[in-house]
């Protein structure tokens, strides 16, 4: 069975030449059977691909030990969600596994455009078979999947214990839809670049792609800080580790790109800029693969080292070197008649958002290099943590809150006195009266502040948008406000879905905050039956049992929660101890409320003197993080399911100094 | 609500809002210049170097062999009454450069810090630039000249014409 896998990845491997060269010179000289050739034996890398992933997983699932990767990373007693999660949980695993969405987003994007987009596919079928060749190369050469041990183990060594959970099941099939959902829109890029077709055919063809992409970079980046926060039991969700900004750079990128689209789609300007943001988004999600598997940069992350590294490097060399020369030779054409009719406008908003956005993808990326050009140049190694990127990245992060609140109602072309009294005079006036009731609260947290009134400024600019949209509907139609509200989203899902995602962002700006500026914590060692009060909860240790399975033995702490002298809830944090590797971890026990969360640690315990030790944490705001996120797939839920009316032609509605109203 | 009293509301709120900021802002705390060396910014200050990536603050591996070492550290300097950039230069002195968890802002380091904003004011300028000339471009052309805008698709021009009775 296992020979299938290694076969079909070597059949892949010549057919995903085949297909880059066929398609080439099919484009090349016009030969129409030669592109249906490759179109076919993409589609066969697909089929290929998939059968060598389920070859891998079927060998997990039945635990051929003989083969190295299923010994390396699984055992018999590991429950079957893991056992399936160690797919991805390995070095030549998570390869596979990204190779197997990436020729199954080609496949679709195949099929989607057997009828349209006949020049252009083509050249995206090359771009991403020569994707797909480098991943495969990697697979058949340098880290195959498929080796054998020359004897069989009677137990594999198991999955590791942190990734035994269940965030960790859906984050990285979460992130590498993402960053494979970016090598479409690339692809298309480069085959507008190529072929000359630079108009905006492209861009709404990849437009739900690219969306698609987003989505999922964002959600792969919360499942991981939900895993962080869970799983490490350090208290929080984000540490800047090299590895999560390898993640946090595209999701940057791609989210300028989101926006800076929408100016290309109305005006017909920054093709330039456009392209640039396609490329460098995957230009970035290959750097972030890089990361994770070249130990260049140690991170709590990484997979082995493997000597990957430098094929990757050369990879997104050569990427970058072709994407840029494709640019240069396209400038004269890419060169558009950019005019703006006010300096006050959203075109200037939404320039001025992609400065910040990508200045951010700046500072993260110079802050993860910096140890390395540091040692280059001085000889000295030096830690960039989590201080550096909190100073520099608070200032940037709160004018893209600003910018969120100004974006979506400013006027399109000209900005109006009028425009803005009528748009910003309340938003701004309660976000400062906000921020004013907050500091006479006793608030003195600067940043926290200023982000506080932020939120409550673009919240207000939303709402207000939400609320002039519905009054007109039932003015004019007469329908009641709910009615409205859903006809008023249905109607306009781009605009409307747009601005639930803002809310999901301004959400999780707000957890953010809370959990940055007022977090508190103690760490205390108790005899069963003391308490002690953490938040204005008063929590008793009972004791702690102890369990064990076939797979991990464990210690639970009993912890009751006292609220004004009545008891409201139990916590449970447990101490884990895998026994394959054998290896302690933490399972945190939180009771989560609007306001904060209350989050213990069993740190250790002395079975003779049956003390514990608890870690005890108060993160305010927490919980706004995650149901941010939840807002965020309502939002992009609404945005790419299409409108129900005919396809149209894009908007751009005629500004009467009154631009709040005009269409995304 | 119609736009007459949103306007007023806003100015209503504003006032207040002016307000307070006056009655308040004499009361504001001169912050910047409390130089109070507190233990917990000098465990962020510090990389613990058991290899979790964390700050001495964060690492919370009981018995950790290089963050409690660094705590009990940390107090004693403090009991000699240094100040923070001395018990900073102790710690960087004894186990170099990478014990600190962020760049210092002498020497080479200072790029480390510089390079992000001085690329963002670049960056601002560049961006501050073509919106200029691109708004002046316009400027000096006829309305007959002016780049046309795209026609508004059916939804948008009833929304617009529906807002515009709405709030006549």
């Amino acid at each position: 069975m296992v020979d299938i896998g290694s076969l079909a990845l070597a059949i892949a491997w010549v057919l995903a030449l085949y297909a880059a060269l066929m398609s080439l010179a099919g484009a090349y000289w016009r030969k129409r059977d030669f592109i249906a050739s490759a179109e076919h034996a993409s589609l066969a890398v697909w089929g290929l691909v998939t059968i060598a992933g389920a070859t891998l997983l079927h060998a997990l699932v039945t635990h051929d030990f003989n083969l190295e990767y299923v010994a390396h990373y699984s055992s018999s007693t590991l429950p079957l969600p893991y056992t399936i999660a160690a797919l991805w949980g390995g070095q030549s695993g998570s390869l596979l596994f990204w190779l197997m969405i990436l020729t199954s987003m080609g496949a679709v994007v195949l099929l989607q455009n057997r009828e349209c987009n006949r020049e252009l596919m083509p050249y995206v079928n090359v771009v991403l078979m020569l994707i797909a060749f480098f991943f495969l190369s990697m697979l058949n050469f340098v880290t195959p999947p498929f080796q054998r041990l020359a004897f069989t183990p009677a137990e594999g060594q198991d999955l590791n214990p942190l990734l035994q959970n269940y965030w960790m099941t859906i984050h990285p099939p979460a992130l590498y839809l993402g960053y494979v959902g970016c090598a479409v829109p690339f692809a298309f890029a480069i085959g507008a670049l190529v072929t000359g077709k630079l108009g905006d055919a492209w861009i709404r063809t990849t437009r739900r792609w690219t969306l698609l992409a987003w989505f999922f970079l964002s959600m792969g980046n919360l499942f991981g800080a939900q895993w962080a926060y869970l799983v490490l039991g350090w208290g929080g969700y984000w540490a800047w580790d090299p590895v999560e900004n390898a993640a946090f750079m595209p999701w940057l990128t791609c989210t300028a790109f989101l926006h800076s689209v929408m100016i290309q789609e109305k005006k017909n300007m920054l093709k330039i800029w456009n392209m640039v943001l396609v490329i460098l988004t995957f230009a970035l999600t290959i750097f972030g693969t890089f990361l994770t598997r070249s130990g260049v940069i140690s991170s709590v992350h990484s997979f082995t080292q493997s000597g990957l590294g430098p094929f990757f490097m050369i990879f997104l060399g050569a990427t970058l070197a072709v994407s840029v020369a494709l640019l240069i030779w396209r400038l004269p054409q890419l060169k558009s008649e950019n005019e703006l009719d006010s300096v006050l406008s959203r075109e200037s908003t939404f320039l001025l958002n992609n400065l910040v956005l990508v200045g951010i993808a700046f500072a993260v990326f110079w802050g993860t290099v910096f140890p390395v050009i540091s040692e280059a140049v001085r000889g000295i190694k030096i830690t960039v943590g989590p201080p550096f990127f909190n100073k520099v990245n608070t200032p940037l992060g709160l004018t893209l809150l600003f910018l969120t609140g100004v974006g979506p109602v400013i006027a399109w072309r000209r900005a109006s006195a009028r425009n803005l009294e009528r748009n910003f005079l309340l938003p701004v006036s309660l976000g400062l009266l906000g921020g004013i009731v907050l500091f006479s609260a006793g608030i003195r947290h600067y940043y926290a502040l200023l982000s506080f009134a932020l939120c409550i400024f673009v919240l207000a600019t939303i709402a207000m948008e939400f609320y002039r949209g519905i009054r007109a509907r039932q003015a004019m139609v007469g329908e009641n406000p709910a009615t409205a509200l859903l006809r008023l989203i249905s109607k306009n899902r781009r605009r409307y879905g747009g601005y639930i995602i803002h809310i999901g962002v301004v959400m999780m700006f707000l957890g953010i905050t809370g959990t940055s500026a007022f977090k508190e914590e103690k760490q205390i060692t108790l005899k069963p039956g003391e308490s002690f009060t953490m938040g204005g909860d008063t929590l008793r240790y009972d004791g702690v049992t102890a369990h064990e399975t076939k797979h991990i033995a464990y210690w639970t702490a009993n912890i009751a929660v006292f609220q004004d002298g009545r008891q409201v809830g139990t916590l449970q944090p447990e101490k884990r101890f895998y026994k394959k590797p054998e290896q302690p971890t933490t399972e945190v026990a939180i009771r989560s409320r609007p306001g904060a969360d209350l989050y213990l640690v069993l740190g250790s315990y002395d079975e003779a003197s049956k003390m514990a030790t608890i870690q005890a944490y108060i993160n305010p705001l927490v919980s706004w993080l995650w149901w941010g996120g939840v807002v965020l797939v309502i939002g992009t839920a609404v945005t790419i399911v299409p409108n129900r009316a005919p396809a149209r032609a894009p908007a751009y509605a005629p500004s009467r100094g009154r631009g709040a109203v005009a269409a995304d | 609500m119609n736009s007459v009293s949103l306007k007023q509301t806003g100015l209503g709120l504003l006032c207040c809002a002016a307000a307070l900021v006056g009655f308040l802002l004499p009361r504001v705390p001169t912050v910047l210049g409390a130089a109070v060396v507190s233990f917990e910014d000098l465990e962020e200050s510090l990389t613990c170097q058991c290899g979790c990536g964390l700050t001495v603050h964060a690492c919370n591996h009981l018995h950790c062999p290089s963050a409690e070492p660094l705590r009990e550290e940390i107090r004693a300097q403090m009991a000699l009454g240094k100040s923070k950039a001395e018990i900073l230069a102790y710690f960087r002195s004894k186990y170099g450069e990478k014990i600190l968890s962020s760049p210092t802002t002498t020497g080479f380091n200072l790029v480390a810090w510089v390079m992000p904003f001085a690329l963002m004011i670049l960056g601002g300028l560049i961006v501050g630039v073509a919106i200029m000339r691109w708004s002046g471009r316009a400027q000096q052309k006829s309305p007959a000249e002016q780049q046309p805008a795209r026609p508004a698709s059916p939804y948008d021009k009833i929304l617009e014409k529906e807002l515009k009775d709405f709030e006549a």
